[in-house]
């Protein structure tokens, strides 16, 4: 006992009384570390992100083609791990390149709804006066409406492709990061060291993205990983429905929906989109409510 | 309870509903039309029979004149004519889908609420015990699996691996008969739609019960010897479902994104259906007007869960 007093004892005495400084990250990664749940889900995350970059590379089959000499609907077996499809092509191939896309789509989404929203949103909460007001109605306007029928639309003008599928996406998703940060830049701007950056004669650009930006960094990490499980969700949404990414690319929304089709068939193919869909995005879920709790200490519920 | 002050609120929130329909519609207007193709594409009419038809409907005009027109017959309950079968008028075609939506919206929100709210009790109750984590952990699970992966599990469950329990009525690929469908063939999609949306109101539910058996009048009614059913039914679960009402925006929204797969899936003649049917085949005066008839549903939703709101709870005055 006392070995372990001592130590506590001479730093007061050395008088460090205050906490070790630690930077955002590390005191988040810190937290985080400490939930189970969180960091099982970072773990198959980082599995899935693994298993995405190796499919770039190699996967068992070609995921397109028809393999020659190979019956449709096989059940898993040693050649065919998770067996074939309708088509005869390889489900553990196929399945490997809808990872790929889930998480380009995914993380794509959630770049690009970061940049717009943070910079649209500082902006907002900033300068106020009329860019807030024009901003703020055209962001109440869209508030509501159901975020995947916007994208259907939009995908449809914009023309295939894994590019615009994101556009679509990001069309209704930066809103909400917009209104979070704003909300952010509303409260900062107020405070003392802003004012003291102003008065020190720093620039709009620099108070904004060297002071405003790094103090709301928390709450907009949070949310820009919320908006990776939205993305895949539309985007498996989309190609379910048949107007999402276009064959013979696979998608683990479009196999789900090869695999209902061929249910009485053929159970398996549609269950391993099913599965894959649902821990992935359990797993994000999961990561962002730690993530929420530890860099966002604030809003825990 | 109607006092001049809510009335001039209800006024304001219609009119920002207008405005909002407007916009929406113009934008979704502007976005379809500006598509080069249309509905005449895949009849292979050219030259100058592809002229006469564009006039007939009005294409040929600037993009503008279109909206104003639309907008003009839309204030009048006029939607248009399909495309595709020519010259269908829509508003009836969609007041009939509307009338199929609700009834499957409508029971699976009572599905939802009924089911979100009993687990969400039931964990509060038995709080971290293997009750709670059960019901949670179902929550999470209906929150995190799409609807369509629900869609499909349930048609597998019930159709291939136990038929013998159902008595074979769900079936694959899954009926429905006549517009409105039958209770049996209703019930598995109201079902999966509700349990899709019930895990936030379990959620909900259960945070809010917490909070308020924390509250000193709880105390004071065990107190005074009332029974403990007595005590969470009137005193705690009354005063729980305050929170409720105010994710029945956000449910009503999930319902309607959820019901655009779970209709097209089981076939039912419903919005969602028709929405993903008309964009397949461009036939887009029938896209804009499903869209608009949604974001005026969303609006109105909007609307009553916030006056269900003063209702509820006195404290609020609008």
């Amino acid at each position: 006992m006392a070995a372990v007093i001592t130590p506590v004892i001479e730093e007061y005495a050395g008088g460090t009384i205050a906490r070790e400084q630690v930077g955002l990250w590390r005191d988040g990664f810190r937290r985080l570390r400490r939930n189970r749940l969180a960091l099982v889900a970072l773990i198959y995350l980082t599995i899935l992100f693994l298993v995405a970059i190796v499919a770039i590379f190699w996967t068992p089959y070609n995921p397109a083609t028809i393999l020659p000499n190979t019956l449709t609907f096989l059940p898993p077996s040693a050649q065919h791990l998770l067996g074939t499809d309708d088509l005869g092509r390889d489900l553990l191939s196929r399945m490997m390149q809808g990872a790929q896309i889930s998480l380009i789509v995914g993380v794509g989404t959630s770049a690009i709804v970061l940049t717009v929203g943070v910079v649209v949103g500082l902006i907002a909460g900033y300068f106020r006066g009329w860019i807030d007001g024009v901003i703020s109605v055209f962001i109440n306007i869209f508030y509501g409406i159901p975020g995947i029928l916007i994208a259907i639309i939009l995908y449809l003008v914009l023309g295939k492709g894994l590019g615009n599928i994101m556009i679509a996406i990001s069309a209704t998703a930066w809103m909400d990061m917009a209104r979070l940060v704003r909300g952010q830049a509303f409260s900062i701007r107020e405070r003392e060291y802003i004012e003291a950056a102003r008065a020190s004669g720093a620039r709009s650009g620099k108070i904004l993205f060297g002071h405003i930006l790094p103090n709301a960094l928390g709450p907009i990490i949070v949310q820009a990983t919320f908006v990776i499980p939205i993305a895949i969700l539309t985007e498996a949404f989309l190609s379910y429905l048949g107007l999402g990414i276009p064959s013979p690319l696979a998608s683990w929304g479009s196999i789900a929906s090869e695999g209902y089709t061929a249910l009485p068939l053929e159970p398996f193919m549609m269950l391993w989109p099913a599965i894959a869909l649902s821990v992935t995005l359990l797993a994000f879920n999961f990561l962002g409510d730690g993530l929420r709790d530890a860099f966002d200490p604030r809003q825990r519920r | 309870m109607l006092t001049r002050g809510t009335l001039i609120y209800i006024a304001q929130r219609l009119a920002l509903i207008a405005f909002t329909l407007v916009a929406v519609s113009f934008l979704v207007f502007i976005t379809v039309h500006s598509l080069p193709g249309s509905a005449f594409e895949s009849e292979r009419v050219h030259g100058k029979a592809l002229q006469l038809l564009l006039h007939e409907y009005g294409l040929d005009r600037p993009v503008l004149v279109q909206y104003w027109s639309f907008l003009t017959n839309a204030i009048r309950g006029n939607l248009g004519v399909s495309f595709q079968i020519r010259g269908l008028p829509i508003t009836p075609l969609v007041m009939r889908e509307l009338s199929v939506s609700a009834e499957l919206g409508g029971t699976a929100l009572l599905i939802t609420i009924g089911l979100g709210t009993t687990f969400g009790v039931l964990a509060a109750l038995r709080q971290n015990t293997w009750v709670d984590y059960t019901l949670t952990s179902i929550a999470v699970v209906g929150y995190s699996v799409p609807s369509f992966v629900l869609a499909g599990l349930g048609v597998l469950i019930f159709s291939y691996w136990l038929p013998t329990v159902t008595n074979g009525v769900i079936s694959y690929p899954a009926i429905w008969t006549g517009t409105y469908g039958t209770l049996v063939e209703l019930s598995l999609p109201a079902i999966i739609l509700g349990f899709y949306t019930s895990g936030q109101v379990t959620r909900i539910t259960r945070a809010a019960m917490l909070e308020v058996l924390q509250q000193d009048y709880i105390r004071t009614a065990r107190a005074k010897g009332l029974k403990s059913r007595i005590v969470t039914v009137r005193h705690a679960l009354r005063n729980a479902l305050i929170p409720v009402i105010s994710i029945l925006g956000p449910l009503v929204i999930s319902i309607i994104t959820g019901s655009v797969i779970i209709e097209t899936i089981f076939g039912i003649p419903g919005l969602g259906k028709e929405f993903v049917e008309s964009i397949t085949a461009a036939d887009y005066n029938i896209t804009v007007a499903v869209f608009t008839v949604y974001a005026l549903l969303i609006g109105i939703a909007n609307l009553i869960v916030d006056l269900l709101y003063t209702v509820v709870d006195p404290r609020i005055r609008y």
